[in-house]
């Protein structure tokens, strides 16, 4: 016998307990890296050199308001922008579904590879869309989703607008950090709903990264105390704006992520209260043959430490398989494309484990270091 | 030997080096055991003192052999030196058939004879016995409390055995009354 079966034979005493102990442990942190990959999906930033360049211009009293499409050649004369192109919102249900399954925006086809150059596109399929007014382009994960191919036409009736509008399918992307989108002309949105002289928002390159806050500041001034005044920002700061109009997602996400860490202290420090307390006559034995406080306290330690760290394997590694094998778009029903679970999550979660099995054995130790060899054969004899 | 209350345990705790008493000194082997701290104590019980005690005290999940093997884990001995001893003691208590049992397996008389094979193991000058045969029957009660005489007059040991049982007491080569805490007088066989 080694010190190691001795300390894995009595974490495995009572089998039923030690089970539901390291899968309370195993759930709290498979929640707890489903909640951080979560929290940074939603608030990653764009890292392409495009997204750098790019800015978002959207009505200042909220991205529901339309702006007017007049606006277009003063944005396109401001200092530093290298072009602009609408992005229109349009809200359309495939076939019979329920709700819509895809985003789908109306643009200037003609400035798709300047400003999103990261779409990836056969040049034949670009000049396609580009050429055909009633034509589109889907990204790779919605063609695979319905199976759709280069070619087919597909019909989508607008939850906005009241108008349906039948597409020719030119081109399938890949490549973005949302390969589920269709984009399509905006003069062919005009045309079948009626939309002329309005626009969703605004999506502009700007010729430098040191341009931008010239660029953004021009253009928030150039529409102030106008009808219809814009929030002109970064790419990024649009991102973290439209998450913060759901709310404090981060402070949410972390409350939750505390609760879920501090349940886990409570349950994993009351299981091993309870292994040590049903064992403290045996303890005291171990203390009468020798064992000094330092080694109870390494022995009760090892246990509480070995069970977290199973829970741990169990809780990280199966968030793991699970997010990076399975079907991340099914699973959340589209609302996550990619559902990363790095190597700091996991760390992260490693240490919460790790310091919860050190924790859950302080208030045990404690109470057998100070407990007498006499009074330990007392309390249970 | 002496009746319920008397002291007897709290004498054999405090001669064992598991209690400290209130006023005076404890010498043991020469060494005042009152004044060791608890990690001195917690080293010198583990080379000169061995237990039994009355509710035989065994690990439930642990077999003969690794109950004996316990205190062994404290030393610096080789897994071979370790598996030595214990089939040393285990043969001397009559119980190396029995070795991979669990306590659960065991009798009362053959757990009490696994846990003096654990109190000998270490080899030490000293083993106390508080009410050994206190939970056995007869037959398995002079089983012990042969073997523990045995230790005491082939091996050499130093064996305090506390009892009320004038029976078990007919075993041991001096007896010492106590009543009240005072010691009354001892015979000699």
């Amino acid at each position: 016998m080694t010190i190691g079966s001795f300390i894995l034979k009595n974490a495995l005493r009572n089998k039923r307990r030690a089970t539901l102990s390291v899968l309370s442990v195993a759930v709290s942190l498979f929640l707890l890296v489903a909640l951080q990959v979560t929290l940074r999906e939603i608030t990653l930033p764009p890292e392409d050199i495009g997204a750098a360049l790019r800015v978002a211009v959207r009505n200042k009293i909220s991205l529901a308001n339309p702006l007017p499409a007049r606006q277009l050649p003063i944005i396109e004369r401001v200092p530093g922008v290298e072009t602009v192109s609408p992005f229109t919102w349009f809200g359309g249900k495939y076939k019979n579904e329920e709700n819509m399954t895809f985003a789908q925006f109306a643009m200037d086809a003609k400035k798709l590879r300047r400003i999103f150059g990261e779409a990836k596109m056969s040049e034949a399929e670009y000049r396609d869309f580009e050429e055909t007014k009633d034509s589109c382009i889907i990204g790779k994960l919605t063609a695979q989703k319905y199976q759709l191919k280069v070619g087919d036409r597909i019909s989508l009736e607008s939850t906005i607008y009241p108008c349906s509008l039948a597409f020719k399918i030119a081109g399938i992307y890949s490549g973005t950090i949302d390969d589920r989108n269709m984009l399509f002309h905006q003069e062919y949105l005009d045309e079948g709903c009626g939309t002329q002289g309005s626009v969703g928002m605004w999506w502009l390159k700007v010729k430098s990264i040191g341009d931008m806050p010239k660029v953004t500041e021009t253009i928030n001034r150039a529409f102030a105390n106008s009808s219809a005044e814009v929030r002109a920002e970064s790419e990024r700061a649009f991102q973290l704006s439209f998450i913060s109009m759901m709310g404090n997602v981060k402070v949410f996400v972390a409350s939750i992520c505390s609760v879920v860490v501090f349940t886990l202290v409570l349950v994993s420090a009351s299981t091993m209260s309870m292994a040590v307390r049903e064992r403290l006559r045996e303890l005291a034995i171990l203390k009468a043959v020798g064992f000094r406080r330092r080694e109870l306290f390494a022995l009760i330690l090892a246990e509480s430490f070995g069970l977290a760290m199973a829970g741990a394997v169990l809780g990280i590694g199966g968030a793991y398989l699970l997010f990076t094998y399975g079907s991340v778009p099914k699973m959340t029903n589209g609302v996550f494309v990619v559902f990363e679970v790095t190597p700091k999550i996991m760390a992260i979660a490693g240490l919460v484990a790790s310091v919860l099995g050190v924790i859950a054995s302080i208030a045990p130790s404690v109470s057998v270091a100070r407990m007498s060899v006499v009074n330990g054969l007392r309390t249970l004899d | 030997m002496g009746p319920s209350g008397s002291g007897k345990s709290t004498l054999l705790h405090i001669i064992a080096g598991i209690d400290r008493p209130t006023a005076g000194e404890c010498r043991v082997q020469g060494i005042d055991v009152a004044r060791l701290n608890e990690s001195e104590l917690a080293d010198w019980r583990n080379q000169n003192v061995g237990f039994v005690f009355q509710t035989f005290n065994l690990i439930p999940v642990l077999t003969a052999f690794e109950n004996v093997e316990l205190p062994l884990l404290l030393t610096r001995l080789s897994r071979g030196q370790r598996r030595h001893q214990v089939e040393t003691a285990l043969e001397l208590v009559g119980l190396s058939d029995r070795a991979r049992h669990l306590p659960r397996q065991l009798s009362g008389g053959q757990e009490q004879r696994a846990a003096i094979a654990r109190a000998l193991v270490t080899d030490p000058a000293i083993i106390v016995a508080d009410e050994p045969t206190g939970n056995l029957d007869s037959h398995s009660a002079n089983d012990v409390l042969t073997v523990l005489q045995s230790l005491s007059k082939q091996a050499g040991k130093t064996v305090i055995m506390v009892t009320h049982d004038p029976k078990a007491a007919a075993f041991g080569s001096r007896t010492i009354h106590l009543e009240k805490g005072e010691l009354l007088g001892r015979d000699e066989t």
